[in-house]
């Protein structure tokens, strides 16, 4: 299924924000938000990469940062082989465009992401407008035929954003982002905001448009269970770092960081008969601006020891191939 | 009614004729609904023609007002850095600036052109130099606000560049309430003219409110028609503008829409 | 009959609106006995949230109950009087909100907010409300207390926001908590933790609590009965696990195939359609556009609340004919 082809790859990608105080004249920078700290994922052609985590854990900015909505505080995203960040500094127009074309993303608010004075027909062609990738005569049948895409009618092209429901909204969002014909279409909560029959019927659309279109997706969420569905391969962020990665199923079934399992065993699941033995993690998640020492879940985790506060775990598959992670004692859950 | 009321007046505007008719000091009747001046003038032309200025003054400094106030409010708040803490500062310095005192120095200062004629024309001036930081501020809010918001993100994404995030995707979301403001502002406006006027700083040579009430005023006692009747237009003017505001941002209200 | 805490019949609220009369609940029962642990399940608009509102007269303007009666240890609540009312709210019956941000006035301290309501309702002085509301605190599982006292919420984080909330609704000792989504807006985490002080709670206190919510895992976990609404109509009530193993409605089984679970990957089923237009709901049967069994009488008549089995109640025409899957997996 997945052809040996990288179609994204992302090496010691690191983001921070600078944290201002004002004064009269001057910002002082007090502290960073570390919140993308040293990611390195690559995502194969054609698959879904999931990216889990909660709240601060920095996988939204990943995901800003990868599109070069943000830009990185150093680290590379190559994409199809092509150095992204190197396109955006050297400001060339035409290969920037390129990569625009190539890379989209579909965001988490359906009710903000569409510019409210816009008509959906508008929305849609922007894409034409801005690459020109389309002859003009051409742009309403392409249009309608987005629209059918996404299970949408002809006629809803004349309308506004605020005369559809939220799950209609998201597939107007879809069918924006691939008309530009990309290859890879970042998923930012896609479905959080929806309603639960609603949710199904967009991660169902997606698979089939992934199929279709072969298109690879980097999903990010932090719902468990809807990531299991969509994604082949997982990554589970925490405090900016990704902490497991691995098979959905060899993830699920077997995770080897006690986070991914406090995380799993929290998801209330829809079996009255399952036993939830929830792993309850004590206090909050911590700030990103003074992330703990060596291993970042060390103040939080039932089986950290003292070797987790000194030396930070490296991010290694050596217990199951494939199946990476960064603890110090994964050995024990394997 | 403004513009085609100097053709429907019996008297052009500040016409002494009826000094000579005999009808000078008269009380309202008939003949000039709304009452003489004493120096002859009649009062319903005087304010008919009157309208016509004043609401060249309104339109004309809401009109200029709102442009630099959009255009500053917008660069002010859609980039980051130097440009935007200079912009704003800029905004806040001609914020608090008085400009009402500022209006009848340079009055005084240039009397010369006011009573040329362009008097007008300084107030409209002097009020759009001073008058546009609200607008600015108001402006910059709504594109700090809308700037991050989802649907210019996805613009970005697709490739659009600056200008074309300004103006196809930023300004035409932050166009109601400055319509409103604007709407607001041309009653304001209006009024800062009465008082310039009215204090007597204006062109004696124009007819506005402004220029009646001052002249109608000491006589308030007996030939109480004369500043009575421009008074009245003034807050019916000032009143329909704030109506039409309102209304407008009913009007404009996108949740409203059906 | 002696067991019933509260007894909801034919309640109907209706929203006013400039655009229409939105009928939020038409037609909703529930009843919920003494120490139980009630799930009602809907997705938006369906009207879960307006039944606490209604239950405790606080369904904001432009909305009114309009017809139905709520029964609470018996007495009718709609009759009430305002100040009657005020009694109720508090020593009888609270709610939890979602969002803590939002229900927690942000201008006031932890201790104002917890001690406030003590004075109002239990007399107490100032100090030994003080005392109480360290005591509420140390009940919800709130480290270091005495500092928490004296913050102010906006310094605090969403799960101990929402502590906070839990401790305001239990001060009086209610016997009918409503918990309205009370874990939605939090991370998954700091869900757990909060799921498992409200099971502990209502183990200790033994009160009786209606837990308001969208995710079928949650009812699955911390109920014993639900109800299934659906565009303000009960669609179905059982026993958690009947519910689940053998649903008798088509929306609740079509509502258990559509929610993808961490256990296991599967093919989801998908409804079809949208949540229907309040103001001018679907004739017959509300879920019939989206149901995949409707025939004709379900356009037209509208299904009575049928009883299945002791305690097994659906609304559809069809429920003895169909075989209704379960909702785990195949």
């Amino acid at each position: 299924m997945h052809s040996a082809d990288r179609i994204l790859e992302v090496g010691s990608l690191v983001k921070y924000f600078a944290v201002f105080e004002r004064g009269i004249f001057r910002k002082k920078t007090v502290g960073q938000v570390h919140a993308v700290d040293n990611v390195t994922f690559h995502i194969f052609t054609g698959e879904t990469l999931g990216l889990v985590g909660e709240s601060g854990c920095g996988k939204t900015t990943a995901g800003k940062v990868i599109l070069m909505l943000e830009p990185p505080t150093s680290g590379s995203i190559r994409f199809e082989g092509k150095d992204v960040v190197d396109t955006f500094d050297n400001g060339n127009q035409d290969e920037m465009k390129q990569l625009r074309r190539g890379m989209q993303m579909v965001f988490q608010n359906p009710y903000n992401s569409l510019d409210p004075r816009m008509t959906v027909y508008d929305i849609i062609s922007e894409a034409f407008v801005i690459h020109k990738h389309i002859p003009k005569n051409q742009w309403t049948d392409r249009v309608y035929e987005l629209l059918r895409m996404v299970n949408l009618e002809e006629y809803h092209a004349e309308r506004y954003p605020h005369e559809f429901s939220g799950g209609q909204r998201q597939r107007i969002a879809i069918a924006r982002a691939l008309a530009v014909d990309p290859k890879f279409v970042i998923l930012d909560e896609p479905v959080s905001s929806l309603d639960v029959s609603i949710r199904a019927q967009i991660l169902n659309l997606l698979i089939d448009l992934q199929k279709k279109e072969r298109l690879s997706y980097l999903y990010i969420s932090h719902d468990l269970s809807s990531v299991r569905q969509i994604s082949q391969r997982v990554a589970v962020m925490y405090l900016g770092e990704i902490v497991e990665l691995a098979s959905a199923n060899e993830l699920f079934d077997r995770p080897l960081h006690p986070y991914t399992q406090a995380l799993i065993s929290a998801v209330p699941v829809p079996d009255p008969e399952h036993k939830t033995t929830r792993i309850i993690l004590p206090g909050e998640v911590p700030s990103p601006i003074n992330p703990p020492k060596a291993c970042r879940f060390h103040p939080r985790c039932p089986y950290a020891s003292d070797i987790c506060k000194e030396v930070a775990p490296t991010f290694e598959d050596r217990l199951v191939t494939g199946h990476f992670v960064a603890c110090h004692h994964a050995d024990k859950f394997v | 009614m403004a513009l085609i009321g100097p053709f429907l007046v019996a008297y052009p505007a500040r016409s002494y004729r009826s000094l000579y008719e005999g009808d000078a000091g008269n009380p309202p009747s008939f003949k000039h609904p709304f009452g003489v001046e004493i120096s002859g003038i009649d009062v319903f032309s005087e304010t008919v023609n009157s309208a016509r200025n004043d609401l060249y003054v309104g339109l004309a400094a809401t009109l200029i007002t709102t442009l630099i106030g959009v255009a500053v409010g917008a660069l002010a708040g859609y980039f980051k850095g130097v440009v935007s803490d200079v912009l704003l500062g800029v905004t806040q310095m001609f914020f608090v600036i008085p400009f009402l005192l500022l209006i009848l120095l340079f009055a005084r200062v240039f009397s010369v052109l006011v009573f040329k004629g362009l008097g007008l024309t300084l107030i409209v001036l002097i009020i759009s130099f001073f008058g546009w930081s609200s607008i600015a501020f108001i402006v910059r809010g709504e594109t700090l606000r809308l700037r991050e918001m989802e649907f210019v993100q996805a613009a970005r994404s697709l490739g659009a560049k600056s200008y074309r995030l300004l103006f196809r995707h930023i300004v035409p979301n932050i166009l109601s309430p400055v319509i409103v403001i604007s709407t607001l502002n041309i009653a304001g406006f209006i009024l800062t003219e009465v008082v310039v006027s009215f204090l007597g700083f204006g062109d004696p040579n124009t007819s506005t409110w402004g220029l009646m009430l001052n002249e109608g005023f000491p006589y308030v006692r007996t030939t109480w028609w004369v500043a009575l009747f421009p008074g009245l237009a003034v807050v019916f003017c000032v009143l329909g503008f704030n109506l039409m505001g309102d209304g407008l941002s009913d009007a404009l209200n996108p949740r409203l829409r059906e | 009959m002696d067991d019933r805490l509260l007894e909801i019949s034919n309640l109907r609220t209706y929203f006013f609106t400039e655009a229409g009369v939105v009928k939020a609940l038409d037609g909703m029962s529930l009843v919920v006995n003494k120490g139980q642990a009630v799930g009602l399940v809907g997705e938006s608009g369906s009207g879960k949230s307006v039944t606490a509102q209604s239950v405790l007269r606080i369904v904001p303007r432009p909305g009114r109950i309009v017809d139905g009666s709520v029964k609470f240890e018996g007495e009718e609540l709609l009759t009430k009087k305002e100040d009657e009312m005020r009694k109720l709210r508090g020593p009888k019956m609270a709610i939890v909100f979602q969002d803590p941000t939002t229900s927690l006035n942000p201008l006031y301290t932890v201790e104002k907010q917890l001690t406030d309501i003590l004075m109002l309702h239990r007399d107490l002085s100032k100090e030994s409300a003080s005392k109480q509301a360290l005591h509420l605190l140390d009940r919800v599982g709130i480290q270091d207390p005495e500092r928490r006292l004296k913050t102010y919420p906006h310094e605090l984080s969403g799960g101990m926001k929402q502590r906070i909330a839990i401790a305001r609704a239990l001060a009086c000792d209610p016997g009918l908590l409503f918990a309205d989504e009370p874990t939605t807006n939090l991370d998954v985490t700091i869900q757990a933790q909060v799921l498992e002080l409200l099971k502990q709670l209502q183990k200790e206190l033994k009160m009786t609590m209606v837990m308001i919510t969208h995710d079928m895992g949650i009812i699955a976990d911390m109920t014993e009965r639900v109800t299934v609404l659906y565009a303000g109509k009960v669609m179905e009530v059982a026993e958690t696990p009947t519910l689940f193993k053998s649903p008798k409605h088509p929306y609740t089984e079509a509502l258990l195939k559509a929610v993808p679970s961490v256990k296991q990957t599967r093919t989801l089923e998908v409804i079809p359609g949208n949540i229907p237009n309040l103001i001018e709901p679907p004739t017959g049967c509300v879920f019939h556009p989206r149901c995949k069994y409707a025939k004709d009488i379900c356009v037209k008549k509208e299904p009575e609340l049928e009883k299945v089995a002791e305690g097994h109640y659906a609304a559809c025409h069809f429920w003895r004919e169909l075989e209704l899957g379960p909702g785990r997996g195949t």
